[in-house]
């Protein structure tokens, strides 16, 4: 054998050891791939997806995988195509990030498989794809919260919107204008951020010249915390309401105790700020395995690969199977009920937390039920 | 006033943004390579930070922390010249684009294993809070960064004109086949290039991860800055570097303050672009050597 053929089948033989190390349960048991971005701008939130649905499978007999879909469409379809070669895969965990989704749902419509998500873009449960399940609220109904939250509870006239230039942030921003106009209140200020922007001073005046009353974020963590800590130094003294990543308490870690106070932000829920049993039962098992603590979208992914478990104990074998079991029944998760609104949206509910002590665990100050209407 | 402010802020991100462009330009002046793993050293460095931070009693400043941040980054650049250019640095330049690529995902996948995806701060340099200074608040961080990025440079320029080694490192940059016929050992020089350069990035990493945050994906980002800093300013020229930086932040900063963000990376793009039409050797051009 050439050298160079040695050394690629040595290379070939290393890479399929590693990637077996990640695939765990029986060869011959139902399979669900799990896609998540777990490098790139969108690695804390992928992270916690792939824990979610990691706690959930574990010690279940349904076999799984999982793949960095990374930040590009592109590597998302190669991982979903890897994915696919396998036998028996009943469903999908499929990335957060819109433009992956936005990519994956053709091929998932070929493959005919359902693919579970916690990805809040609107647009992907509007494409008319049967094979998309968001077991998170989407913009529709947390974007309702947040801004029924600003004009309702905190009296917004003049809101002003800072998102992100991300389709995520393109997707949040539209529904935060459509609701603020439906209530009467059309933001004053908008402008989009790209994920790397350092300093947030140039934005932060405009927010001031505008006469802005309340501003609402719709960015990703590192952004968000930017934002809050400048505008507490530069003395911009308007309530803030953020997006679900506000609510991570990673993000939350970045900003001293002072910058977070007052400050709040919407989510579809927040495991660490609950007090029942079954949600510190959760928390702790999370932190046992992750060493971290849980946010919504580890909650949101482990509520949806459990309902997906539940299709199966319920005789769903098949992907054809699983997919109409979650079409056609509702599910007592540990953060809501869930059920589909024909659409693929099976969550319906959002809550408002806010940083009212001295600790880093937010409290949740508003809770929006059943906005949609189909529970 | 608010000017001023927005004065202060640019030059303070384009001082930490020159640091990066510098330390790319000392690698590609001891080597005519472009090491893409410059943007994941920056990142080393505010991990660095940050792990240093741990080991310390809380509530050190960060500018205790630079010494340790220089020694560990520019052994990181040691291990990069070892590893990633000196047993491929006969072959085509496309080689070491690929090694140096290859070397910093691991930096970031490693990182990523080793601390978590989430953002990360480092403790502040002086210390938080601002002090009013001509009638304008200023932060205590923003000073702190453009005086420790002023310290480093000057020392930097010190060394390079004012010591035999840095007359032997300008020697090797402009001509390194009659350096070599005058003695100077050039892995030698090749491997203090990455050791500076890979320590400037460590610097930049630790000014930026108090204000800014670091993440382990944030690598790509800073060595496209770096890359257009070097280009604006003159491809292997340190004061165009360092000028090239400041034009990206006063970009990022003052014309986004008067338009908006992506109206200001779009010109700022125009900017390069007009800038490579006109002068494509950069403001500030050197002759050239090879470009990458």
């Amino acid at each position: 054998m050439l050298p160079g053929l040695r050394r690629i089948g040595l290379a070939t033989a290393i890479i399929t050891a590693g990637l077996s190390l990640v695939t765990t349960a029986a060869a011959d048991s139902l399979r669900i791939p799990v896609l998540v971005p777990i490098t790139g701008f969108l690695s804390l939130e992928g992270t916690s997806q792939k824990n979610g649905a990691e706690l959930a499978l574990d010690g279940s007999d349904v076999a799984f995988d999982v793949a960095d879909t990374a930040t590009s469409p592109e590597v998302a379809v190669n991982a979903f195509e890897r994915a696919m070669n396998a036998k028996d895969v009943v469903s999908v965990v499929a990335p957060m990030l819109g433009t992956q989704m936005l990519a994956l749902i053709p091929l998932a419509d070929e493959f005919d498989v359902p693919m579970i998500t916690v990805s809040g873009t609107a647009r992907i449960t509007e494409l008319g794809s049967p094979n998309v399940f968001r077991f998170f609220p989407g913009d529709v109904v947390v974007k309702a919260a947040h801004a029924r939250y600003a004009v309702e509870e905190l009296g917004a006239k003049k809101p002003a919107i800072i998102s992100q230039t991300t389709a995520y942030g393109q997707s949040g921003r539209a529904e935060l204008d459509r609701n603020l106009r439906a209530l009467g209140q059309p933001p004053v200020f908008t402008e989009g951020l790209e994920v790397s922007v350092k300093d947030m001073l140039p934005v932060l005046s405009k927010v001031r010249d505008s006469g802005a009353d309340v501003l609402l974020l719709h960015l990703h963590s590192g952004p968000t915390a930017l934002v809050i800590r400048q505008a507490r130094a530069m003395g911009l003294d308007i309530p803030i309401v953020a997006g679900s990543a506000m609510h991570q308490p990673e993000t939350a870690a970045l900003l001293e105790s002072a910058e977070l106070l007052g400050g709040c932000a919407e989510s579809g829920w927040s495991p660490i700020s609950e007090t029942g049993p079954e949600f510190r039962a959760f928390a702790d098992a999370y932190r046992k395995s992750f060493n971290r603590e849980p946010d919504a979208f580890a909650l949101g992914q482990y509520d949806g690969v459990n309902m997906v478990l539940a299709a199966i104990r319920g005789g769903a074998r098949d992907a054809a199977g699983v997919r109409s079991w979650l079409e056609s029944n509702r599910y007592d998760g540990l953060a809501m009920t869930y059920a589909s609104d024909g659409k693929g949206n099976m969550a319906h509910s959002a809550v408002i937390l806010c940083y009212i002590g001295a600790d880093r665990v937010p409290q949740i100050v508003k809770r929006y039920r059943n906005v949609t209407g189909v529970l | 006033m608010f000017a001023a402010q927005l004065a202060l802020n640019a030059l303070a991100l384009g001082s930490a943004y020159a640091l990066v462009a510098i330390g790319f330009v000392l690698v590609l002046n001891a080597t005519t390579a472009v090491n893409f793993a410059h943007g994941e050293s920056v990142v080393a460095g505010g991990f660095a930070a940050v792990a240093i931070a741990g080991l310390l009693p809380a509530g050190i400043p960060g500018i205790v922390l630079l010494p340790g941040v220089l020694v560990v980054t520019a052994l990181l650049g040691l291990i990069i010249a070892g590893v990633a250019y000196l047993p491929i640095r006969s072959r085509p330049p496309v080689s070491v684009f690929v090694t140096t690529i290859a070397f910093g995902i691991i930096v970031t996948n490693g990182l990523n294993a080793v601390f978590g995806a989430a953002p990360r701060t480092a403790p502040a340099l002086v210390g938080s809070g601002a002090v009013e200074f001509l009638g304008v608040t200023v932060s205590l961080q923003s000073l702190a960064i453009i005086a420790t990025a002023a310290l480093l440079i000057g020392a930097l320029a010190f060394v390079l004109q004012r010591t035999q080694l840095g007359r032997q490192f300008r020697a090797c940059s402009q001509d390194p086949e009659m350096a070599r016929a005058l003695g100077i050992r050039l892995v030698r020089i090749t491997l203090l290039g990455f050791a500076l350069g890979t320590a400037f990035a460590g610097a930049a990493g630790l000014l930026l991860a108090h204000q800014f945050f670091v993440s382990p994906s944030d690598g790509g980002i800073l060595i496209l800055k770096a890359y257009i800093a070097v280009v604006i300013g003159g491809w292997g020229s340190l004061r165009g570097a360092s000028v090239g930086a400041l034009l990206i932040a006063v970009f990022e900063v003052g014309v986004a303050s008067v338009s908006s963000q992506p109206v200001a990376e779009a010109m700022l793009y125009i900017a390069v672009l007009l800038v490579l039409f006109v002068r494509p050797e950069g403001v500030f051009g050197e002759p050239q050597r090879v470009r990458a």
